[in-house]
């Protein structure tokens, strides 16, 4: 547990007077790197992030970040090791970029002189160089979420919590707050966080992914391993056509999405293919041809929401 | 087209800085010296602190120029050197304070909930005690820091150029520096609580002026009908202008010692507990 980016077992987190907890004994454990967290308004994501930054105790259960225990006396110093890019406008109107840059860093513990000389570097890799002494309230959306990006970088933290960090850009900002994204994994070795609605900017980037509702983990892991678990649409094809009772005895593989030319669009009960293969072998049908049918990420993410829908 | 970085290099120490209640105070004197308020307040109580050295000033040549005997008589009704000539001081900026309290404290915390910045100084190396005591620090640091010239100048004055004799006592400072700590801390804790409601600086303005009217006019009407003064320690103005009072020992004071007590404690303890609550984690949205 000690080892890993973010570890926790059966964490629960309750708000005072709420009946049901916010977050209901979930366990996971992340590794380094850009994790993806998706989840629909509501299912807790903002929750799990305010208890991994400390700002919550949970009511039971346990966990740790970056090795320290969640809730314990050094949250407040484990928060000079995270960064956080808050999803809102997070900024101080009156301020410029470079002034408020160099606060945050005074705050996350760097002396006056180098938080200043600290807020250039970070404002300069951000790619807001020319801009920093103009007051945030005339900048553009772009150049907004680019000063939020520069605070939480400014103290080289081991670990960033980007909520939502392309909401309001077009798409060519969005391809450049992403590049800086795997940039600061890549090259700074910062682990992200990378919570967001926005199902191609969590594929592009994230290379775990969880996915939250209600409070609860609905699945979790590698983005390649998860999408191969949940992926249970197969193409099946047979040598010669089904006759009619092998056709019917496919419902027991799972449902016929699509039937056509000997081709059948399967999503199969289970996630194991080799079912398939045991199948045709009672039927006395020839298998040729087994494709696996890759969904797309939020095909993966609706079903790991709704797991009853076909 | 932004032109980005090749790479950024690590961060400095993090061990080096300043605690974050005064990085956060620091700031905040940096934004208010910044807008014009704080400009316009700066020469104003300027003004009136020339008034004061000026008035020390003509008691010195009225005493020591014998041109001026004739006025001396006069001058003794104006320029007495009691306890309450003491006490006053601090006074006649009493109400300019006041404003001034409302104006920058109303929005020192309801800024932050505007800009929703708070749960982002949260997510760093800030406690909520740090946060309250950056906030009350600067609101109470203020009148204090507004204060001190008006309380020392005179004072510097008066032993300068009359010595023990001047119209100020040699002690003044030992009596008036606590008790413009006390009525600094009333007015802080005030303008913190009252600002800790409001979601916008202009609502925390109208918050701080309406408890403070509020609160006076209250206790003015208690006073009326029920015939208590006691009740009169509601009122945070008069409050503020009594510790002065009590600790020169003025004769009458505008309010007694254990109401003045009861009240400042029941003031500053309200306030400080209200923004507290008002500026938890909890509160945060993110």
């Amino acid at each position: 547990m000690e080892d890993s980016l973010i570890a926790f077992e059966q964490l629960e987190v309750r708000y005072q007077a709420a009946a049901v907890p916010a977050l209901k004994g979930l366990t996971l454990s992340l590794e380094h790197g850009i994790v993806g967290l998706l989840g629909p308004n509501g299912a807790g994501k903002s929750t799990l992030l305010k208890a991994l930054l400390g700002l919550l105790t949970p009511s039971r259960g346990s966990g740790t970040v970056l090795g320290v225990a969640l809730g314990g006396p050094e949250s407040a110093r484990l928060r000079a090791r995270i960064g956080y890019m808050p999803e809102y406008d997070a900024l101080i109107e009156d301020a410029s970029a470079y002034e408020q840059v160099a606060f945050w860093g005074e705050l996350s513990g760097l002396a006056p002189e180098a938080a200043r000389d600290r807020a250039h570097e970070v404002l300069y890799f951000v790619g807001l160089d020319e801009s920093r002494y103009r007051p945030v309230s005339g900048y553009s959306t772009g150049m907004r979420q680019r000063v939020k990006l520069a605070q939480a970088l400014v103290h080289s933290p081991e670990l960033i919590f980007l909520d939502e960090p392309t909401n309001g850009l077009d798409p060519d900002g969005r391809r450049r707050m992403l590049d800086l994204v795997l940039r600061v994994h890549a090259e700074l070795g910062t682990g992200v966080i990378l919570a967001s609605h926005l199902l191609g900017d969590v594929e592009r980037v994230a290379d775990q992914l969880v996915i939250l509702d209600q409070g609860e983990i609905k699945a979790a892991g590698s983005m390649a391993g998860l999408r191969k678990a949940l992926a249970r649409r197969v193409e099946l094809r047979f040598l010669d056509p089904l006759d009619a009772g092998q056709e019917a005895g496919l419902v027991e593989l799972g449902t016929v999405l699509e039937a056509r030319n000997g081709l059948y669009d399967l999503e199969l009960a289970e996630t194991d293919p080799a079912g398939v293969f045991r199948w045709a072998q009672s039927r006395g049908a020839t298998l040729v041809q087994v494709t696996p049918r890759h969904d797309r990420l939020d095909e993966v993410l609706l079903r790991a929401l709704h797991p009853g829908r076909a | 087209m932004p032109i980005y970085a090749p790479t950024l290099p690590p961060a400095p120490d993090l061990t080096l800085g300043q605690p974050p209640a005064l990085v956060l105070m620091r700031f905040d004197f940096t934004r208010l010296w910044r807008q014009k308020i704080g400009r316009f307040f700066g020469f104003t109580f300027l003004l009136l602190l020339l008034w004061k050295v000026a008035r020390i000033y003509l008691d010195h040549l009225l005493h020591t120029n014998q041109a001026l005997k004739p006025m001396q008589d006069f001058a003794k009704t104006i320029l007495t050197q009691g306890a309450a000539f003491q006490a006053d001081l601090l006074n006649p900026a009493s109400y300019l304070l006041w404003f001034l309290v409302a104006l920058v404290g109303g929005g020192l915390v309801a800024r932050d909930t505007l800009y929703r910045v708070r749960p982002l100084m949260y997510a760093h190396p800030v406690t909520p005690r740090d946060y309250l005591l950056a906030k009350l620090g600067f609101a109470s640091l203020l009148p204090f820091l507004i204060l001190l010239p008006f309380a020392l100048l005179p004072w510097l004055m008066s032993l300068l150029l009359a010595g023990a004799q001047g119209p100020v006592w040699v002690t003044a400072p030992l009596r008036l520096l606590p008790a413009m700590a006390i009525s600094s801390v009333l007015m802080g804790s005030l303008a913190v609580g009252a600002s800790s409601m409001a979601a916008t600086p202009r609502a925390g303005v109208g918050w701080v002026l309406g408890l403070v009217l509020g609160a006076s006019t209250l206790a003015s009407m208690i006073h009326g009908l029920a015939g208590l003064p006691a009740v009169d320690a509601l009122n945070p103005i008069l409050l503020a202008e009594t510790w002065p009072q009590l600790l020169v020992g003025v004769e009458r004071p505008l309010v007694a010692w254990l109401p003045a007590v009861l009240g400042t404690a029941f003031h500053i303890g309200l306030w400080t507990w209200v923004a507290a609550r008002r500026t938890r984690p909890s509160e945060a949205v993110i």
